[in-house]
């Protein structure tokens, strides 16, 4: 058997190093990292990157901060399984290997100029939040802003300082609900499809962009066409389990498209007739 | 017809040329293994190699994207470092029929597509194919015709067709060329020899028919239609998830990675293996949600990654009708049944939208 | 890094797995190197009863002592791995679930039945909670290699959740149903690289089922190759009688 070092093959990892991690929750931690050769990750918001632990193995994370911080990037990271777990228990200083980006994500390039409708659930504020910070880097190329987010329970509100910060902006236009409140909740209870119909937009000038998890899509989506926003305009990012990011393995299929490649974000148009999307 | 691109191998030379190409570097054939089974295996002579074979249980895919491939080594120690690599070894195929070449074909097509996968297209680079055409069916189980593999088209560096006493040898490229003329056992083919391969192929013409009750240009429109279709439902209640299928498939690639130290625990690979998506965990994400929970649409996918997906990325079936699905199945799924039976319901449909 | 600590115990089983690890060669011997044996009656005498990092548990638990004992033994233990079929899924001890349990205690303990109380055969998760499954009867040595290093890594290990089929296809075995035979690997999980399929033998099911098999289909192959039902189900029952008890 001979061997020879591939220079371009997709599964060769960047070093890079984490410079802070902060828990956000008790399942979810908040790592900014930059990359050791000092160069740029260069992503779009809501693409994502494999995380890679030698002897353990990869996963992907989407990105969570704006592209226009170029020197360090950041991820929120749920600990679920094998990857997620160890990296938890990783601080400061601490080197992973990393591929990507991987996918498409949000065109800003089309959405530049338009309103927008956030829609987060859950864990979906990672991917929104890259797309949130970029908007508001650039808040004046935009036009309204409305970002709706819902958890389960107030305890498992992710980036809550960050969400308060928005929260009291004049320049967008904030709500949050919970599923279940605990004693101190004063806020919205009830699934997130419930602040929809208390938005004021004008429908064909209005891009809504959607993140949460799978059981969520449907009735967002009734709600954003009741709302009159053309199909075309309704992005929504999703999740499969992935192994290799280049449209290979396999495993991340949506029918014909593949959501390591063709997406992660797709809007409502391309997969309407996909059975296999929801 | 009169082509330098033939040469003629008598047959009492067959065992001459083999040596030859096994002394040229590893040389791998169909065998024998008992109860009716063939595998493609290292042989040194030609008096293994079975001439008359159908598709081994294994097809080719194993020497193109072995079932273990390492894509990184890696040291865990204070620095640690990874290097991507690829493992190949120098390789001559003897034996391919037509429908193994075309899953080759389809091979090259997704590893080629970007971003590239040089894994494969670097250890693709070191074998050699020689074909072997077929001049008659294998079986019952296949459908090579339908998916337009029963003759050949291109895909190899030479081709062997079996005409009585001697193999016509078609040189498709410049290594070929080299094989033959390293060898020196073939002889300049004349009219008469090309005369006997076009009515070989005449002959062919008339025995290789569409062994599924439709025209090959309208099959993807057929699956356009039967997404919804029975025949599915019925899959559910009959398929046992083992992935034969595909592991048996020629043109399924679907891989998955993983990470394995080795026993100081200071040193690893990243590895892929050949994964499956009639498998429970396949399309299996964190929280347990499965997105192909039903083996009915595990069932479905395959299909449509046989004869629909892969024509509106790659304008081709990614099915070579070598029928390896159908031997494979203990349950007895056949591809030519299951296609038959679209057909039919496709067709009630059509009638009922008219009624 | 500070050795782990090792305990190795064994309940109701023919301890054909612990000899397996007895075995195991030099492959091995370097990550043993790396633990700490305190415990392994089979080996030593003494026992130790503080702490372990790692307790290995082999055979199945049949009777009050025994739950009691595995209870003791996962207090003490931060990770837990059961080993071999007896322990993984009750294995061949589980057959005694078919009888009546106080015909079972006459013919083995004659008139004095009643001081030796019994009870239905548990595969060890059905009573203590297990971190790690090592299947297998006897146990598959580079799995079992496998299973450690996970365990000294700290990383889950998940036992392959599809059929023996894909091992045994990727070794490229001529099928058993080509040879006309039948054989329980299209329902068991893999992880033995087909291990006596390779070896000339047909699949028993000795490392329990896959997570969701398709039993009626299984049935409706075997019937077709003219195997009565009942036959199967004791082919099955032989080592997996005690997945009845599992939580639906
Ligand atoms: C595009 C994209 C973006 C994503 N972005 C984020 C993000 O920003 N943040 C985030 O936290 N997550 C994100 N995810 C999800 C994340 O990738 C997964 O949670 C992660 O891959 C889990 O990997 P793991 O190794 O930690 O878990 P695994 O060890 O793979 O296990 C996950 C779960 O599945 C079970 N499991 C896995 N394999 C088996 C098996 N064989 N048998 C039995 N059980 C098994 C485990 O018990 C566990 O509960 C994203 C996913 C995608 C596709
Ligand atoms: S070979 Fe047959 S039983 Fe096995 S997964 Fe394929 S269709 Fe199902
Ligand atoms: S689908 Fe079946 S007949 Fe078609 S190429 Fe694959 S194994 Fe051969
Ligand atoms: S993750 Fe491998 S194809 Fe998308």
């Amino acid at each position: 058997m001979e061997k020879v070092v591939i220079k371009d093959s997709g599964y060769r990892l960047k070093k890079a190093t984490i410079l802070r991690t902060k828990n956000l929750t008790r399942n979810e931690k908040f790592f900014e990292i930059a990359l050791k050769d000092g160069s740029s990750l260069d992503h779009e918001p809501g693409q994502f990157i494999m995380v890679s632990l030698l002897g353990i193995g990869e996963s992907p994370i989407s990105v969570c901060s704006s592209p226009s911080r170029r020197d360090s990037f950041d991820l929120c990271i749920r600990a679920v399984g094998k990857v997620t777990r160890r990296l938890h228990t990783l601080k400061k200083g601490d080197e992973i290997g990393i591929r990507g980006p991987y996918g498409r994500g949000f065109p800003v390039n089309i959405i530049t100029g338009n309103d927008l409708l956030i829609i987060a659930g859950g864990l979906g504020i990672a991917p929104l939040r890259s797309l949130i910070t970029y908007v508001l880097d650039n808040r004046r190329d935009f036009g309204k802003v409305h970002i709706l987010f819902g958890c389960k329970e107030p305890k498992e509100m992710l980036f809550s300082d960050e969400l308060e910060q928005w929260s009291q902006r004049t320049d967008l236009h904030y709500a949050c609900t919970v599923d279940r409140a605990d004693p101190e909740w004063a806020g919205n209870v009830g699934v997130i499809t419930t602040l929809i119909p208390g938005v004021d937009i004008e429908p064909l000038r209005t891009f809504a962009a959607v993140v949460g998890p799978p059981v969520m899509y449907t009735f967002v989506i009734k709600e954003l066409l009741k709302k009159g926003i053309p199909k075309r305009q309704i992005l929504l990012s999703f999740e499969r389990n992935m192994a290799c990011g280049n449209g290979k393995c396999g495993h991340c299929q949506i029918q014909n498209l593949y959501v390591c490649q063709d997406g992660p974000v797709f809007n409502y148009e391309q997969i309407k007739n996909l059975s296999e999307a929801f | 017809m009169e082509d330098t691109q033939y040469v003629v191998l008598k047959k009492d030379r067959f065992e001459e040329f083999i040596a030859a190409l096994s002394s040229m570097q590893k040389l791998v054939a169909p065998v024998a293994k008992g109860f009716g089974a063939y595998a493609f295996e290292e042989v040194t002579s030609a008096d293994p190699i079975a001439l008359n074979y159908i598709p081994t249980i294994l097809p080719l895919k194993k020497y193109f994207m072995p079932q273990r491939e390492t894509l990184l080594e890696f040291t865990l120690d204070r620095r640690s470092h990874a290097e991507a690599v690829v493992e190949y070894e120098p390789l001559t195929i003897f034996g391919a029929h037509t429908c193994d070449l075309a899953g080759i074909q389809c091979l090259n097509m997704v590893f080629s597509e970007r971003p590239k996968d040089y894994n494969y297209l670097l250890r693709k680079g070191t074998i050699t194919l020689i074909g072997l055409e077929c001049n008659d069916y294998c079986d019952e189980y296949a459908s090579c015709h339908l998916v337009h593999a029963s003759f050949p088209s291109g895909g190899y560096d030479l081709l062997f067709t079996d005409l009585g006493d001697y193999f016509m040898v078609h040189i498709n490229t410049v290594s070929g060329d080299r094989i033959v003329r390293t060898a020196g056992l073939c002889e300049g083919a004349g009219s008469a020899h090309m005369n006997e391969l076009r009515s070989l192929r005449d002959r062919k013409r008339t025995v290789f028919r569409n062994e599924v009750p439709i025209k090959t240009k309208l099959i993807p429109e057929l699956f356009d239609a039967v997404f919804g279709a029975r025949v599915w439902d019925n899959l559910n209640e009959r398929c046992l998830a083992c992935g034969n299928c595909t592991n048996v498939c020629p043109t399924c690639y679907c891989f998955n990675i993983k990470d394995e130290l080795d026993l100081t625990l200071a040193r690893g690979i990243r590895y892929r293996v050949w994964d499956s998506c009639q498998l429970e965990p396949f399309a299996r994400v964190a929280g347990g949600i499965n997105f192909r929970k039903e083996r009915s649409a595990r069932q479905r996918h395959r299909y449509y990654r046989k004869f629909r997906y892969p024509v509106d990325r790659f304008a081709r079936f990614f099915c070579t009708g070598c029928g390896r699905c159908t031997r494979a199945c203990m349950a007895d799924i056949s591809l030519k049944e299951t296609l038959s039976e679209l057909i039919k319901e496709s067709e009630e449909r059509v009638w009922k939208k008219w009624l | 890094m500070k050795k782990p600590k090792v305990g190795i115990f064994d309940f109701a089983c023919c301890e054909g797995c612990q000899l397996q690890l007895a075995n195991m060669g030099e492959q091995v011997l370097s990550l043993l190197g790396s633990l700490r044996v305190m415990e392994w009656r089979e080996v030593m005498s003494e026992t130790w009863g503080k702490k372990l990092d790692i307790a290995i548990v082999e055979g199945s638990i049949t009777d009050p002592h025994a739950v009691e004992r595995i209870q003791r033994i996962r207090r003490r233990a931060s990770v837990l791995i059961a080993y071999g079929s007896c322990a993984t899924i009750g294995g061949v001890n589980g057959m005694k679930n078919n009888f009546v349990f106080d015909e079972i205690r006459k013919y083995v303990y004659g008139d004095s039945y009643a001081f030796f109380p019994t009870e239905p055969t548990k595969a060890v998760h059905q009573v203590v909670e297990v971190d790690y499954f090592i299947h297998g009867c006897p146990v598959y040595i580079p799995e079992v290699v496998t299973v450690l290093k996970a365990a000294l890594q700290g990383i889950p290990y998940y036992v392959p959740d599809y059929p023996v089929c894909v091992e045994c296809k990727l070794n490229e075995n001529v099928c058993m149903y080509d040879r006309k035979v039948t054989c329980l690997g299209p329902v068991t999980r893999a992880g033995c690289n087909s291990w006596c399929i390779n070896n000339g033998n047909i699949c028993y099911g000795c490392r329990g089922m896959v997570s969701n098999p398709n039993e009626k289909g299984a049935l409706d192959v075997l019937a077709k190759y003219g195997i009565p039902t009942s036959l199967v189900v004791n082919k099955m029952n032989m080592y997996n009688k005690c997945r009845e008890l599992d939580e639906p």
